[in-house]
């Protein structure tokens, strides 16, 4: 999985919107392919017997955005057609190596706080494991 | 069946919804939000049973309908029918869940050990009546562990399938648009294990819970014993046009096994939904295990369970039986009045003298 694209797909949403803002003028002219909303169909896989199902759609905000022969896509949960739109902007961005080093900055930041997220929850759940004892 | 065209009722109708809605009374982005943010569990079922995964949309649907689930569930199966699908992720692997809750009631010292999570299960169920009188409800805080959990957990049956308990399973390569999918093909029998999974993911939990309990009472053949179950949030693993792979975002899923002995080995039943809905799966679980053998026209039979639990079609079948059936009723009324009328006139003729 590429780390940039699951990061700035998870990254919060207004200062996604806010710093993506900042890249528009360095960026250019921009063509847009496609800004929508839709569905993403989640398979997930069955551990009784290995066969691939589909658990249901999921409600996805998409945005495809093109410079020369160069693509910039983004693609977020729910229905947030500017945050999409940010995410491919800052993909386009590295992509064509539109100040990257601040899209890379950006990045971190938002990858950190994610991890911090996530180890937050982590450490409340550790706090439920059950330590058995028998007698 | 029969229909005949009637007119009027016109003005009646169109008061009726109004009544209703008028008296739920009007809604509006707070009240969604208050929706979502209060009644998380809520929202889990209705985007399970909608199998269309947006809290915002199964708040939506809840605020519009007044929590009657049957018409939230529909608003959001019709609306997702006027939405483009953009992709098919790549199928979910039990190893890549961020698990919040994985407990096994058939091992105490699974690999990873038992994680309770969140959870009421050894809470005592008493109605907290004093936020009544005014007096507001604060929970007590967690206190978190020093060290995460590890985020993602080994797996229970694959576990036991190295111990020769059970037959381990051969990975399907199907995906993408391959998959069999019940929102493009119709449910046959016998039916495609990918149907009859995803028919239970997105079954009315009621149903499961009914039919599943038939079976765990003594009406199916196996007992069920929780092998392993997960509440945890899956990875969109979505494409980029260049080819890379991403996660585009995470959601919240549930997910079974349950088992029984067969033979030297254990039988193993599975089942997953959106959101976190334990009772469904342990129960969808349970008709899984059951299901192969079983005897037709019973609770545990894929056909039975499966077109009986399926609720916009059951709950819709069940209240068209209120709409004008005037044709049908006076045609059974009619064939009512002449069988008794028949009788009547044998019972006269054979009151009668021959004819001479």
């Amino acid at each position: 999985m590429d780390d940039t694209l699951s990061v700035l797909a998870r990254a919060d949403a207004i200062q996604l919107k806010s710093f993506a803002e900042t890249l528009i003028p360095d960026l250019g002219e921009i063509e847009v392919l496609q800004s929508q909303s839709g569905l993403v169909m989640l398979p997930m896989r069955d551990t009784a017997k290995g066969v691939a199902f589909h658990l249901g759609e999921v409600l996805m905000s998409e945005a495809h955005i093109r410079k020369g022969e160069v693509q910039g896509y983004g693609m977020r949960r729910g229905h947030d057609l500017e945050a999409s739109m940010a995410m491919a902007l800052v993909d386009l961005a590295m992509a064509t190596d539109v100040r990257r080093a601040d899209c890379k900055a950006f990045c971190n930041a938002q990858a950190e706080a994610l991890q911090q997220a996530d180890e937050d929850v982590l450490r409340r759940v550790e706090a439920t494991r059950v330590n058995m004892e028998t007698f | 069946m029969a229909y005949v065209a009637t007119r009027g009722g016109e003005r009646a109708i169109e008061q009726s919804e109004r009544l209703f809605r008028e008296e739920m009374g009007g809604f509006d982005r707070d009240r969604v939000e208050e929706v979502k943010k209060s009644l998380p569990y809520l929202i889990d079922r209705v985007m399970g049973e909608a199998s269309l995964y947006d809290e915002d949309l199964a708040a939506l649907a809840l605020a519009q309908t007044g929590g009657e689930l049957y018409e939230a569930v529909l608003l959001l199966r019709a609306w997702r029918t006027t939405q483009p699908r953009l992709q098919v992720a790549a199928p979910i692997e039990q190893d890549t869940l961020f698990t919040h809750r994985r407990i096994s009631a058939a091992f105490k010292d699974i690999p990873g050990g038992q994680v309770l999570g969140p959870t009421l299960d050894y809470a005592h169920r008493i109605l907290a009546t004093d936020v009544l009188q005014g007096a507001p409800y604060a929970p007590e805080p967690v206190e978190p562990a020093t060290n995460p959990s590890p985020a993602y957990q080994p797996s229970v049956s694959a576990w036991q399938a190295e111990n020769d308990l059970i037959d381990p399973p051969t990975n399907d390569p199907t995906k993408g648009n391959d998959i069999p999918d019940l929102t493009r093909e119709p449910l046959l029998f016998p039916s495609k294990r990918a149907h009859t999974l995803q028919s239970l993911a997105r079954a009315e939990t009621g149903g499961v819970l009914a039919l599943g309990y038939a079976a765990m009472r003594g009406y199916g053949q196996a007992h069920p014993t929780v092998n392993e179950l997960r509440l945890a949030e899956a990875e969109i693993a979505v494409t980029h046009p260049d080819g890379r792979q991403f996660s585009a975002g995470r959601v919240k899923v549930s997910q079974a096994e349950v088992v029984d002995k067969k033979g030297e080995k254990l039988g193993i039943g599975y089942a997953a939904t959106f959101g976190w809905n334990e009772v469904k799966c342990i129960a969808a679980a349970t008709l899984d295990l059951n299901s192969p053998g079983a005897e037709k026209g019973s609770a545990t039979e894929e056909e039975f369970f499966l077109y009986h639990t399926e609720g916009v079609e059951s709950s819709g079948f069940c209240i068209h039986f209120k709409l004008p059936h005037y044709v049908t009723f006076q045609s059974s009324l009619d064939a009512m009045r002449d069988a008794k009328a028949k009788k009547a006139g044998q019972s006269k003729s054979s009151d009668m003298e021959p004819a001479e």
